[in-house]
């Protein structure tokens, strides 16, 4: 009853405004009393829909602008707790045209409120480009400022948007030209722009902006400037080290600037860069202008007038970096030392001096940075660790911070030492360690097998210095309790897991001991192996070493770890819990009896198969599984429709592995796939929407058609264009591809129902054939599928089925998440045809073939590969050339030769351009053969982009 | 004319001296700091330091060159002192109490809370130890401090109506500053000693981006550039590490501010992350009482020291011990602290005597020790014997580490100063003469600045900023509130110059907001000037606007056009011919664009428009503009006229070739 008091004088008070029509314009009271009622869920409609005509004659009426402010604020309230009502309110503000009112400013409320309106709702804003630059262009600065900062919610036209942005960063006031700038960032993209005027005006534009006097805008134009720098390096390969090294050395000037945020983007930026001169890479950490650079008069790619003060504004940037006096600084600083690093091997060298004395910084962040960025380089086999280094290095081993000495521990797991030294002087450092800090004996004595079985020389001969050490007292009973003997043992049965023959060298004995340690051991190596494992490996190493030195020497460039049948792990059956017998399975007596689980990772079955060292592909590769496991999680995303997040996810992971591209050569194949893997869920997020149940499709249902062929397509690449796929690999792509087919089959509109089902049906066979070979468990989706797929060929009717069928199929799927184990290649080619461009034409002779020399170089590709090159003009009359790969290198790894392709059919023209392409035959069944005369009998793959190859009749240009 | 906008700021003076800077000390010398400065009729003392080297009057500046009957008071609007040293405050009790200078002297906090026990101790030492006729008394020092108006960093203070100045962060000392001064519109900045790199307990120097039409900078470094300190602690720590884990005792002579506080916070961290558990001992009062200075000045200090403020005061030394006498004989390792620095006298000259003998000990020493100390032997080679006076000898057997911790900003930092500020003009004081003729140099060839480095009692005129203020029409000010910014494409032609210009790369593409400059400055008889805009000044005048325009009238031959006409025009062009005549202008559009890349060419039946740039046919037997005779064969030349406006002369001159060289090359 209290609470309808206020509500009903309220009601008076609409009642009374409505009345009097006159009186046009409402009074803050009343407004605040509107609102209550508006924000009310429990006022009646009949109340509300008044307060809407109140607000209506309002916003007719009034003329002072705060109290239209105040009724628009309101009416943007209305629409969101009332959503029947934001229709109306969105018509009445657009209808009332402030839009086009002489105050900038109310204009600028009502599309606030319009776009909000449409946020709800999913629906565009039709600003048009033209009324939002005059808004811009208004006096009020505040507008213009909040129309730039909002203009991505009106979709105004890219275009419009770069000149608009482009012009502002001009304006006045500074905070304009840094929400301009901030405008340009997020435009920077080569889908966006790509014309190199532009690029090189909006690049131009903001390195002059990093002269600005405000700091803010300071900092926008450093990200401005790394942003479009990063376009013009990616722009042309020709002129990409020019503008790299232009790009760095621009940001390097910002890294003494005097304000801390500037500096942090700097530091942040130069990390982003791939690609510089060394030379300008070497002076910044030389705050000396260097020899080189005076004597060689050329620094990077910089013109010889500027190399004095290019070389100024760079030198010692990273050093001072470092020693900056904010954390953020100098972390961001050690950050982008990891790219850094991978450029010039020279410089990591020289950078790590400077890291090392990093890990006395006073900020626990700089340091655990420093150290993550010393894992970063371990990985990529540039940590040259020296003697100097090792009083700080192990220092941080006693730091009183656990998470910077567990980085620490870890860095030493990966890192190769120079000499017998280093290597004391880290075991000491280790054992030291685990006398301060016994609760982390498992991790310690991890790192110890995993340096021991790095340097096996140096670990034997320090178990032979320290051997009596270690015997027991004689007549005492065994007392291995002091960690450092426990360490010492830990190092010893590491040995003969290393490479090299020094594995006899070490007294039997210490295996024996050893096992008193087996659960404290075990414990520290699960990562290796399991306890039953340890036990029988020190049990035969107890026994005879020289039997297992021989076992060992035997396996040299084999895999390390004994316990495993490597032979029964092959390439294609990597299955993970299944048991493998031991070798000493055959052997003596019953101890080796033992059946034990061997591996529980794939990644050690990858590792022990392939002989990589095992932890740098660890990081590598672990870091990509996690990103693959990432996928498999967004599935539920995908399901109930969020598609803009999923791709945004997607982009991410997508920058992410594009990370290890850059780096490491290793694992091309992998990431590639990996990449592909993620197009292809993009694509698979794109046709769910169509599958979403209360989807409004505005689109024809070609929109479907044509993004399940993509998806189809992306599926058939990804079948067909990796080497080394394991069969579980295998099936995952031809579960996507059911996939694909289920969904096809199970929209009505569909068209190719026939095609479809027999496409269906044949990968269903194809993976039951799979199934039948290996242990490999079906999923749901897959045993489904079969079902339904082998009903339809033995039904006698034999025509397409049900949709409805179809569709109760996709309940089952989800998606599963690929493991890559590094091992498989990209079949790829590279295609130049050398000195032809727009300018620069091929001649030739009408009526007569013309050969056109090719550049090839393949990837991956064995000879049973038949390889076409096709040619095709633009009236899109197409000519094939088969590849004899027996005549082109015997590797398949990389193939590289030159070939002139001849083409027959030269058009009556005085000049045409030719598309030219790399294609290989897929060799599926479940792919419809193509018939050509004198073509490719199967569909092709094309393995490069297209090249034009411009042509024209001798004497002419 | 064009004329700066700034603001809604109507009421403006016209200036027009230059800023004069008399160099009263540490002109190409280091030692007492002094500069007079007077710009716009103001005149500032930045510094009042003395010259320990001296002691006659030469350790003063020489103050009658300010004023020639010592009326101070008028001459010199006000004192800014930018840090404790004896070098920047000095002389300052002698020329307050004993000169009678009694205007306003500005300093930091610290700075005033720390000169009075500076200026003392000087005192001290001058009158008991050496005897010598005192300068000032200690009441001077009190009395001096209490014209001392202390400023906050950052804090903007008014002097009077038209001086401002501004204290900015300068690191060196706690509470050193740079000021920013500013009269009207010449400003300038005096930086007295600054760092640009931080140490454990300071911060770097920090400043905005000024506009400055005289930096004062200090140049003790001029020509030194250092490696990165990291080095330099990591280098310390491992040495004191080492003789303690040894058993070994290690001395640290140090004075009391400054340096001991850096070295025991490195200290502290380093002990706090080994967990070490050896005894830090600080041995004076003196060095007690300046932590606590440095306690409760704790916003002068680094960004870590502040940041961990709330937690722990870091100058609240967790592992510091009060040391007495009968420690210096205790066994065991210890870490120790002690005044004086150079091991002069007092107690680190006591515990050295002590602890020299012993090969597990070590001796810190700092980066400069003066000639004729016991630091100065000792850096000088590795001596084993030291003669402590003339009858003992001590066994020197302990090792010996040299700091070179400075803190004094190295070349490279100046240069990074200069850089980021960018003032039109620079002058270096504080520095070796020889020195700063290189960083001159220096200065002058990187960044195009021009560069003094005056000698003590030399003038410096500088030019100062001539900015005429003047009031703005309400239609100016409109108009340079919507923007007018355009874009400019660059014309081919400059594709030669290879869009470098002063060694910066030119983009193609090139925006503009020219609002800023678009007033007319009037200045009427008996009215105040203003700037107005261009269509109120036309208004004003009661005039229209005129625009100067070129003409030219030329011939070309019609042979060659008619060349042209039978390949090149096609059956389209014949609609718009009527006679012959009337179709040569299409022709002429179709060579203009052929030949001239780019520019964007329009055709209007009547004209063909490029830029401003115009051209029709001339019907006139004696057009005005007609410059050349009717070539030989008149009867197959046709003129034509054109015209453009001064902007594109260029292009004006251009096309007029290409019509005509056709011509030429014809005949």
């Amino acid at each position: 009853m209290d609470r309808d008091l206020p509500n009903s004088s309220c009601e008076q008070s609409i009642r009374s405004s409505s009345e009097n029509p006159a009186e046009d314009s409402l009074s803050p009271e009343t407004l605040a009393s509107l609102r209550s009622l508006v924000i009310t869920p429990s006022t009646p409609d009949t109340t509300i829909s008044s307060i809407f005509q109140t607000l209506t004659r309002s916003l007719q009426l009034s003329r002072d602008p705060l109290v239209l402010h105040h009724t628009l604020k309101l009416l943007s309230d209305l629409a969101s707790y009332r959503p029947s009502l934001s229709s109306s309110v969105s018509e009445l503000v657009r209808s009332h045209a402030l839009l086009s009112s002489d105050s900038t400013r109310l204009a600028a409320e009502s599309l606030d409120v319009l776009a909000s309106i449409a946020e709800r709702e999913g629906t565009p804003v039709d600003l048009d480009d033209r009324s939002f630059v005059s808004l811009c262009f208004g006096p009020s600065v505040s507008v213009r400022s909040w129309l730039l900062r909002n203009a991505e919610r009106f979709r105004i036209g890219p275009h419009v948007l770069l000149t608009t942005f482009l012009g502002f960063t001009r304006d006045p006031y500074p905070y304009v030209r840094k929400t301009a700038l901030d405008g340009l960032v997020g435009l920077s993209k080569p889908s966006v722009v790509e014309d190199l005027d532009m690029i090189q005006a909006c690049y131009c534009r903001a390195v002059e902006l990093l002269l600005d006097t405000e700091d803010y805008v300071r900092s926008a134009a450093v990200r401005a400037v790394s942003a479009w720098g990063l376009m013009l390096v990616a722009f042309n390969l020709k002129t990409k080290l020019y503008w790299s090294d232009n790009l760095f050395v621009k940001l390097c000037s910002m890294g003494r600037d005097m304000s801390m945020e500037v500096r942090v983007e700097a530091f942040d930026a130069l990390g982003k860069i791939e690609i510089v001169s060394v030379d300008i890479l070497l002076q910044t950490l030389s705050k000396r202008v260097l020899g080189t650079t005076k004597e060689m008069g050329s620094f990077g790619q910089c013109p010889a007038a500027e190399v004095e003060r290019s070389a100024s504004s760079v030198a010692g940037v990273l050093v001072h970096g470092l020693e900056d006096e904010f954390y953020e600084v100098r972390k961001s600083t050690c950050h982008s030392l990891r790219t850094l690093t991978i450029i010039s091997a020279e410089f990591s060298e020289k950078a790590l001096n400077l890291l090392m004395d990093v890990l006395n910084d006073d900020s626990m962040f700089v340091r655990l940075q420093a150290l993550e960025t010393m894992l970063h380089m371990a990985t990529y086999g540039l940590l040259k660790v020296q003697g100097t280094h090792m009083h700080m290095f192990l220092g941080s081993l006693m730091d009183g911070n656990m998470s910077i000495s567990s980085a620490t521990r870890k860095i030493l797991k990966l890192v190769k030492l120079p000499n017998l030294e280093t290597f004391k002087l880290s075991v000491d450092g280790l054992i030291d360690n685990l006398e301060r800090h016994p609760q982390d004996e498992a991790d310690i004595f991890s790192v110890l097998f995993h340096i021991g079985r790095n340097h096996g020389k140096y670990g034997v001969s320090i178990i032979n210095e320290v051997f009596e050490e270690m015997e027991p007292p004689s007549e005492g009973k065994l007392g291995f309790d002091t960690a450092r003997v426990a360490a010492l043992l830990v190092l010893a049965i590491s040995a003969p897991l290393s490479h090299g023959q020094h594995a006899c060298n070490i007294p039997p004995i210490i295996f024996s001991y050893a096992v008193t340690l087996l659960g404290r051991i075990s414990v520290a190596l699960t990562d290796v192996m399991n306890q039953d494992t340890l036990l029988a490996y020190l049990s035969q190493c107890s026994r005879s070493t020289r039997f297992s030195a021989m076992e060992f020497n035997l396996r040299e460039d084999k895999p390390h770890l004994p316990a495993v049948t490597i032979a029964s792990l092959s390439h294609s059956s990597n299955e993970i819990n299944s048991t493998v017998g031991s070798p000493f399975q055959q052997g003596e007596d019953g101890a080796a009896n033992l059946q034990y689980q061997a591996i529980r990772e794939p990644m050690e079955v990858a590792s022990l198969h392939f002989g990589y060292p095992l932890e740098v592909q660890d990081e590598v590769i672990r870091s990509m599984n996690l990103i693959l496991a990432k996928v498999k999680d967004i599935w539920p995303l995908i399901q109930s429709g969020f598609t803009n997040e999923v791709l945004r996810v997607l982009r991410s992971f997508k920058e992410e592995l594009a990370t290890f591209a850059s780096g490491s050569l290793r694992f091309v194949g992998d990431v590639a796939f990996a990449l592909q893997y993620l197009q292809v869920v993009k694509q698979l997020a794109k046709v769910w929407e169509h599958f979403l149940p209360a989807r409004k499709l505005c689109s024809g249902m070609g929109e479907l058609d044509i993004a399940l062929g993509k998806l189809e397509t992306s599926l058939r690449e990804m079948r067909s264009r990796f080497t080394g796929l394991s069969l579980k690999q295998e099936l995952q792509i031809l579960e996507l591809l059911l996939l694909t087919f289920t969904l096809r089959l199970s929209k009505v509109e569909s068209c190719c129902q026939v095609a479809s089902l027999k496409k269906l049906s044949t990968t269903a066979s194809h993976v039951e054939s799979i199934l039948k070979l290996g242990s490999i468990e079906p999923s749901n989706f897959m045993s489904e599928v079969s079902k339904l797929s082998y009903l339809t060929r033995t039904s006698s009717f034999g025509a397409p089925c049900d949709p409805f069928l179809f569709k109760e199929l996709l309940k089952y799927f989800s998606l599963e998440q690929f493991v890559v184990f590094g091992t498989i290649g990209h079949i790829k080619a590279e295609l130049v045809v050398p000195d032809n461009d727009a300018e620069n034409h091929l001649p030739f002779v009408p009526r007569l073939p013309v050969g056109i020399p090719c550049e090839i170089t393949l990837h991956n590709i064995c000879s049973e590969n038949k390889v076409w090159v096709r040619m095709t003009m633009d009236d899109e009359s197409t000519q094939f050339v088969f590849l004899d790969l027996d005549h082109f290198g015997s590797s398949d790894e990389v193939r590289k030769f030159t070939y002139v392709v001849p083409f027959y059919r030269i058009p009556s023209a005085l000049s045409f351009i030719l598309r030219i392409c790399i294609g290989m035959e897929c060799s599926f069944e479940d792919v419809p053969s193509v018939k050509r005369y004198g073509g490719p009998d199967r569909e092709l793959t094309y393995l490069c982009q297209e090249k034009e190859v411009h042509l024209s009749m001798v004497g002419e240009h | 004319m064009k004329a700066r906008q700034r603001g809604s700021q109507k009421e403006i003076k016209f200036h027009s001296m230059a800023i004069e800077c008399l160099v009263l000390g540490a002109g190409q010398q280091v030692g007492k700091s002094c500069v007079v400065v007077s710009m716009n009729g103001k005149r500032i003392m930045f510094d009042c330091g003395m010259d320990m080297a001296y002691h006659d009057h030469r350790r003063h500046p020489d103050f009658s060159r300010i004023s020639e009957y010592g009326d101070f008071d008028k001459a010199l609007t006000c004192i800014v002192i930018t840090h404790f040293h004896l070098d920047h405050i000095g002389a300052l009790p002698y020329f307050t109490e004993v000169c009678g200078y009694r205007g306003p002297i500005y300093m930091t906090y610290p700075t005033k809370a720390l000169a009075p026990s500076m200026l003392e101790d000087y005192r001290k030492v001058m009158v008991e130890r050496r005897g010598e006729e005192e300068q000032f008394t200690s009441e001077h020092i009190v009395e001096c401090m209490k014209k001392v108006i202390a400023v906050d960093v950052k804090q903007t203070v008014q002097v009077d109506k038209d001086l401002m100045i501004r204290a900015y962060y300068a690191g060196h000392v706690l509470g050193a500053a740079m000021f920013y001064t500013k009269v009207g519109d010449s400003a300038i900045v005096y930086t007295g000693d600054y760092n640009m790199t931080p140490d454990r307990h300071l911060g770097a120097a920090q400043i905005d981006r000024l506009q400055l039409d005289l930096l004062i900078t200090e140049s003790t470094y001029a020509t030194t550039i250092r490696d990165s300190k990291y080095g330099r602690e990591a280098e310390f720590l491992k040495a004191v590490h080492k003789c303690v884990l040894g058993g070994g005792k290690v001395l640290i002579p140090t004075f009391a501010l400054g340096r001991a506080q850096e070295l025991c916070i490195l200290l502290e961290d380093y002990w706090e992350r080994m967990n070490l558990k050896i005894p830090i001992y600080f041995s004076s009062g003196l060095t007690m009482q300046a932590n606590m200075y440095y306690k409760m000045l704790i916003s002068w200090t680094s960004q870590k020291v502040k940041e961990t403020y709330s937690t722990r005061n870091a100058f609240d030394f967790k592992h510091v011990l009060n040391f007495d006498r009968s420690m210096i004989s205790a066994p065991g390792p210890c870490v120790l602290f002690a005044t004086p620095g150079w091991i002069s006298g007092g107690f680190s000259l006591e515990v050295f005597k002590q602890w020299a003998p012993s090969e597990m000990n070590l001796i810190t020493l700092p980066g400069y020790c003066a000639a004729g100390t016991i630091g100065h032997k000792l850096m000088s080679g590795k001596p084993s014997k030291i003669d402590l006076d003339k009858d003992t000898q001590l066994d020197v057997r302990c090792q010996i580490h040299q700091l070179s911790f400075s803190p004094h900003t190295d070349a490279k930092g100046i240069m990074d100063l200069v850089k980021f500020l960018s003032p039109k003009h620079v002058i270096l004081v504080h520095g070796e003469k020889p020195k700063m003729a290189t960083l001159k140099g220096r200065i002058y060839s990187e960044l195009g600045i021009r560069c003094d480095d005056p000698a003590n009692n030399e003038t410096v005129c500088i030019p100062s900023t001539h900015h005429v203020e003047v009031g703005a029409s309400n239609t100016f000010i409109r108009s340079s509130l919507n923007p007018n910014f355009n874009f400019s494409k660059m014309s081919s032609e400059d594709e030669s110059d290879s869009r470098l210009k002063d060694g910066k790369f030119m983009p193609w593409l090139q925006v503009k907001d020219e609002r800023a400059a678009e007033g007319i400055l009037v200045e009427e008889k008996g009215k105040r000037a203003k700037i107005v805009h261009l269509d109120e000044f036309l208004l004003m005048l009661g005039e229209k606007k005129h625009d100067i325009r070129f003409a030219y009238c030329f011939p070309i031959n019609t042979d060659n056009l008619e060349d042209t006409k039978s390949t090149d025009v096609s059956s389209s062009s014949n609609a718009l011919s009527v006679s012959g005549r009337s179709s040569w202008l299409p022709m002429l559009y179709i060579k203009l664009s052929d030949e001239l890349s780019g520019g964007n060419i329009q055709y209007f039946g009547e004209q063909i428009q490029v830029e401003s740039f115009s051209v029709s046919l001339c019907l006139k037997d004696r057009c005005p503009y007609r410059i050349v005779d009717s070539p030989p064969n008149k009867c197959e030349a046709v003129f034509f006229c054109c015209a453009w406006s001064i902007a594109d002369e260029k292009l004006a001159w251009k096309i007029i070739s290409i019509l005509e060289n056709r011509n030429y090359g014809t005949l």
